[in-house]
C-alpha cells in the first residue's frame, strides 16, 4: 500500500497555490459580478443621456454604483496575497 | 467658502417710460437675475399682466434669425469660434444695416445655385440609371416607339421565357438581373405580359430619348460632370464668404442677441396700464452700484426696494464663492449638482481632496509627468475650447502635480524603484527577475489608510447633514429627529470601530504599529467585555435606537457603513493595480525580450528589442489611459456616491445674470 508522503515545504507551495487561485477568484468573479451590474444600468445611462445631457452627472453615479463590488474583490485578494 | 454668495431680493418698480432705460441700465450692470413672472391669478396681483416686448423687437428677431440662417449655411457658430478680436458694437450694428443685404444676397444666390446643381446631378444620374439597361440592346431609342399595331414591353425578368405568339425578342443575362425585351402586336400583348409575370418579370419604363444609347448616357454623362462643377464652384465660393464673414456673423449675433434678450425682457416683467415691476435676485455687494446707476439712468424716478420677507429658499438664485483655486473644481459640482442655498456647498473639500485622492492611486513620477505634459499640450493647442474644457485642464495639473508628489514618496517611476526607498508605503510587487528577494507592497497599511479616509469622510459627511438638516428643513419635531437620525449615523459607526478594537487588535493581526488603536487591553468589567467593549457597545445601540426614531426601515441600511467605507479600499487597490500592470510591462519588455537580447546580440536580437521598446510603449500607454481613468473616477465616485449621499440633496437655480457675457463685441 502505497502511503502519500508530503514535505513541508511542498505543503507550504501548495498553500500559496491555492491563496493564488483563491485571489484570482475573488477578483474574477468579483469583476463578473460588477460588469452585470452595470451592464443595465449603463445601457438605460447612456439611453438617458442621449435624451438629457443634466443626466450625465446622474447617470454616471449610478454607472460607477456597483463597481464597489470589484473593488471589495480587490480587497480581498490583496489580503489573501499580503 | 462652504456657502453659496449672499443673495439680496430686489424689487423694481416704475412707470412704463422708464422701463426702455432700467432695462438698458440692468443688462449693463450684469448681476441681475430676473425671477419670471407668472400670471396665475394670485390675490393682490389682480390686473397685473406679462409686459409686452419692448417697440423694435419683431424686426431685431428677423434681422437674428437671417442671421442664424446663415450660419446654418457657413456651418459655423459662435460657440464654436475663439480668438476673434472684439469689435465695437457700433460698427457691428452698421454691418447689420450696410452690409448683411449684400451678403444674404449673395449667399442667397450661392445656394439656389447650389441646389441647382444637386438637383442637375441627381437628374442625370436618375436617367443614367434608367438608360443602362437598354445598352444590353443592340438597338437605337427611336425603335421603342411609333408604332400603329406593335408595342415595346422591357423589363428585368428571371429568366428567359419561350413566348407563344409571333414577337421580336432580345434577351440578355446578366449578374443583377436579366434584361429583356419584347416587341410584340398590341393584340397579344396582355397575354405576352401574364406569360412574362409568370417567370419573375418586372418592367421598366422606357425612356424617351432618341439616338444610340451610348449617346444619350454620354450626354447626360456631359451635363452631370457639368453640374458637379458648378456645385463644387458654388460651395468654393461659400467657403470663401464663410472665411470672410464668419467673425463678422458671430459678433452681429451677439450683438443682436443682446438686443432681442433686452427687447423681450418685459416679457418676464409683471406689468400693468402704466406702471411695471421687475423681481429679482442680485448678489448683496452689488446693491449700491446697481441701485445708484438704476437712479441715475431714469432721474430718481424708480423705486428700488430690497424684499427682506421670508422667501422659499429654493427660489434663491445660487452662485458659487470659492477661493480662486477651487473655482475649477465648481464644474464637478455641477456635474453633479447645484448646491441649494441654504446647504453647505462642498466644492472646497473637493477641490482639496481630489487632486489628493487621484495622487495617492497613481503616485508615480513618471505617469505624473506624462499627465503634466498632456495637460500642458492640450492647454497650448487649445484643444479644450470654452469654460468648462479649461477648468477640466487646470483640475488635471493639479492631479498631475499630486500624483508627482506621490510618486517620489512611494519611490516610482513607470514601475521601476527610484534611488531611495520608498518614505511611505512601499508599493512595489514582487514580479521579475529580483522577486525572491522582494518583500512585496505595503497593502495592509495603505488599505488601512484607506479606511481611514472613508471613517473621517463619512463622520464629516453625517456632520455636515447635521447642519443642512438644521439649516434646510422646517422647525419642528421633524427637524430634531433627523438631526438626532444623523448623529444615530456618526454613533454606529464609532460604536462599531471601539467594539472591533475592543475585541482584534490591529497591532499583532498584522504587525502594523500606530496605525489603528488597540483597546484589547482595557479594564475588563465582567468576562469577555471590557470598558471599551461596553462603551462601544452602547454607542451602537444608542445609534440604532437614534437611528429608528427618525424611520424603522433605515435600520435595514446599517451594513452600508461597511460597504461605504470599504469602498475607499479603492484608494489602495486600484492604485496597486496600476503598479502591477506597470511592473508587468517593465518585465514583460525588459526582462522577457530585451535584456536577453543584449546579452547576446544578433540579427533575431535586434527584432526582440523593437518588440520589446513596442511593448514597453503600449503597455504604458494603455496605464496611463487606465491611471487617468482609475485616478479619476474612482477619486469623484468617493465624494460623489460615498461623500455627498450622506448629506448632500442640491438641485439649486444657476445664478444666471440678465446680460450677456461679450465675446466678439465691446461697447
Amino acid at each position: 500500500m502505497a502511503i502519500e508522503t508530503m514535505t513541508v515545504e511542498a505543503a507550504q507551495a501548495m498553500a500559496v497555490g491555492y491563496k493564488a487561485i483563491g485571489a484570482g477568484l475573488a477578483v474574477g468573479l468579483a469583476g463578473v459580478g460588477t460588469g452585470m451590474g452595470e451592464m443595465g444600468i449603463g445601457a438605460a445611462a447612456v439611453g438617458a443621456t442621449a435624451e438629457d445631457r443634466d443626466m450625465f452627472g446622474l447617470a454616471l453615479l449610478f454607472t460607477v454604483l456597483p463597481e464597489t463590488i470589484v473593488i471589495f474583490g480587490l480587497v480581498i485578494a490583496l489580503l489573501l496575497l499580503f | 467658502m462652504f456657502q453659496p454668495k449672499p443673495m439680496t431680493h430686489l424689487l423694481i418698480a416704475a412707470s412704463k417710460e422708464q422701463m426702455t432705460s432700467v432695462v438698458t441700465e440692468l443688462y449693463r450692470h450684469r448681476v441681475f437675475h430676473i425671477t419670471d413672472f407668472v400670471d396665475q391669478g394670485k390675490e393682490g396681483y389682480e390686473g397685473v399682466r406679462i409686459g409686452t416686448p419692448l417697440e423694435g423687437a419683431g424686426d431685431l428677431s428677423t434681422n437674428l434669425l437671417k442671421i442664424r440662417s446663415l450660419e446654418n449655411v457657413f456651418q459655423t457658430s459662435p460657440e464654436t469660434l475663439f480668438d476673434v478680436p472684439k469689435r465695437p458694437v457700433e460698427s457691428i450694428r452698421q454691418a447689420i444695416e450696410r452690409e448683411l443685404p449684400a451678403i444674404e444676397a449673395e449667399v442667397n444666390d450661392l445656394t439656389v445655385k447650389r441646389s441647382n446643381a444637386e438637383s442637375r446631378i441627381r437628374d442625370s444620374e436618375q436617367h443614367i440609371a434608367e438608360l443602362r439597361p437598354f445598352a444590353l440592346v443592340p438597338l437605337e431609342m427611336d425603335l421603342y416607339r411609333g408604332y400603329d399595331s406593335i408595342t415595346a414591353i422591357a423589363g428585368y425578368i428571371g429568366s428567359d421565357v419561350t413566348i407563344a405568339v409571333p414577337h421580336e425578342k432580345y434577351y440578355a443575362a446578366r449578374k443583377d438581373g436579366n434584361f429583356i425585351v419584347v416587341f410584340v402586336e398590341k393584340q397579344h400583348a396582355t397575354e405576352v405580359e401574364r406569360t412574362l409575370s409568370d417567370a419573375d418579370f418586372q418592367s421598366v419604363t422606357i425612356p424617351n430619348e432618341t439616338g444610340s444609347v451610348q449617346a444619350a448616357v454620354d450626354k447626360y454623362t456631359a451635363d452631370q460632370t457639368q453640374a458637379k462643377a458648378a456645385f463644387a464652384e458654388a460651395n468654393a465660393k461659400i467657403s470663401e464668404l464663410k472665411a470672410k464673414y464668419a467673425d463678422l456673423l458671430a459678433a452681429c449675433d451677439e450683438v443682436l442677441s443682446g438686443d432681442v434678450e433686452r427687447a423681450e425682457a418685459p416679457l418676464r416683467f409683471a406689468t400693468t396700464e402704466e406702471a411695471f415691476v421687475i423681481d429679482g435676485w442680485v448678489p448683496a455687494d452689488h446693491i449700491e452700484p446697481i441701485t445708484a446707476g438704476l437712479s441715475q439712468a431714469t432721474g430718481g424716478s424708480v423705486y428700488v426696494t430690497v424684499d427682506d420677507g421670508d422667501v422659499d429658499a429654493t427660489a434663491i438664485p445660487v452662485e458659487y464663492n470659492n477661493p480662486s483655486f477651487a473655482k475649477p473644481s465648481e464644474l464637478f459640482m455641477d456635474v453633479y449638482a447645484r448646491p441649494r442655498y441654504n446647504e453647505i456647498d462642498p466644492t472646497l473639500i473637493l477641490a482639496i481632496m481630489f487632486p489628493i485622492f487621484f495622487g495617492l492611486i497613481v503616485g508615480d513620477v513618471g505617469y505624473g509627468i506624462i499627465f503634466l505634459i498632456l495637460a500642458l499640450f492640450v492647454r497650448k493647442m487649445a484643444m479644450f475650447r470654452g469654460e468648462g474644457g479649461k477648468n477640466l485642464v487646470k483640475i488635471l495639473v493639479g492631479a498631475s502635480i499630486s500624483t508627482i508628489f506621490f510618486g517620489i514618496l512611494y519611490s516610482e517611476c513607470l514601475g521601476y524603484a527610484l534611488p531611495w526607498h520608498a518614505v511611505m508605503f512601499q508599493r512595489h510587487l514582487a514580479i521579475g527577475a529580483d522577486a525572491a528577494h522582494a518583500t512585496g507592497p505595503d497593502a495592509i497599511p495603505l488599505l488601512i489608510m484607506s479606511v481611514w479616509f472613508g471613517i473621517i469622510y463619512i463622520t464629516v459627511g453625517r456632520i455636515f447633514g447635521m447642519i443642512n438638516h438644521y439649516r434646510m428643513d422646517h422647525a419642528g419635531k421633524h427637524r430634531t429627529k433627523a438631526i438626532i437620525g444623523q448623529f444615530g449615523w456618526i454613533a454606529i459607526l464609532w460604536g462599531l470601530l471601539i467594539l472591533v478594537w475592543s475585541f482584534f487588535s490591529v497591532e499583532q493581526m498584522f504587525g502594523i504599529s500606530g496605525m489603528m488603536p488597540d483597546l484589547t487591553n482595557s479594564p475588563l468589567i465582567a468576562p469577555g467585555l471590557s470598558v471599551s467593549a461596553l462603551a462601544g457597545l452602547i454607542l451602537l445601540v444608542l445609534g440604532c435606537i437614534f437611528l429608528a426614531q427618525e424611520n424603522v426601515l433605515d435600520l435595514m441600511e446599517i451594513p452600508t457603513i461597511i460597504s461605504h467605507v470599504l469602498s475607499f479600499c479603492r484608494i489602495a487597490a486600484v492604485g496597486l493595480s496600476s503598479v502591477a500592470i506597470a511592473m508587468v510591462v517593465n518585465y514583460l519588455s525588459f526582462g522577457m525580450f530585451i535584456d536577453p537580447a543584449l546579452a547576446n546580440l544578433d540579427a533575431v536580437g535586434v527584432i526582440m528589442i523593437i518588440v520589446g521598446v513596442l511593448i514597453f510603449i503600449c503597455g504604458h500607454a494603455l496605464n496611463v489611459g487606465l491611471g487617468l481613468l482609475g485616478g479619476g473616477l474612482h477619486s469623484i465616485r468617493l465624494h460623489y456616491v460615498e461623500f455627498f449621499t450622506k448629506f448632500y440633496v442640491g438641485g439649486g437655480i444657476k445664478y444666471n445674470p440678465f446680460g450677456l457675457k461679450r465675446k466678439f463685441s465691446e461697447e
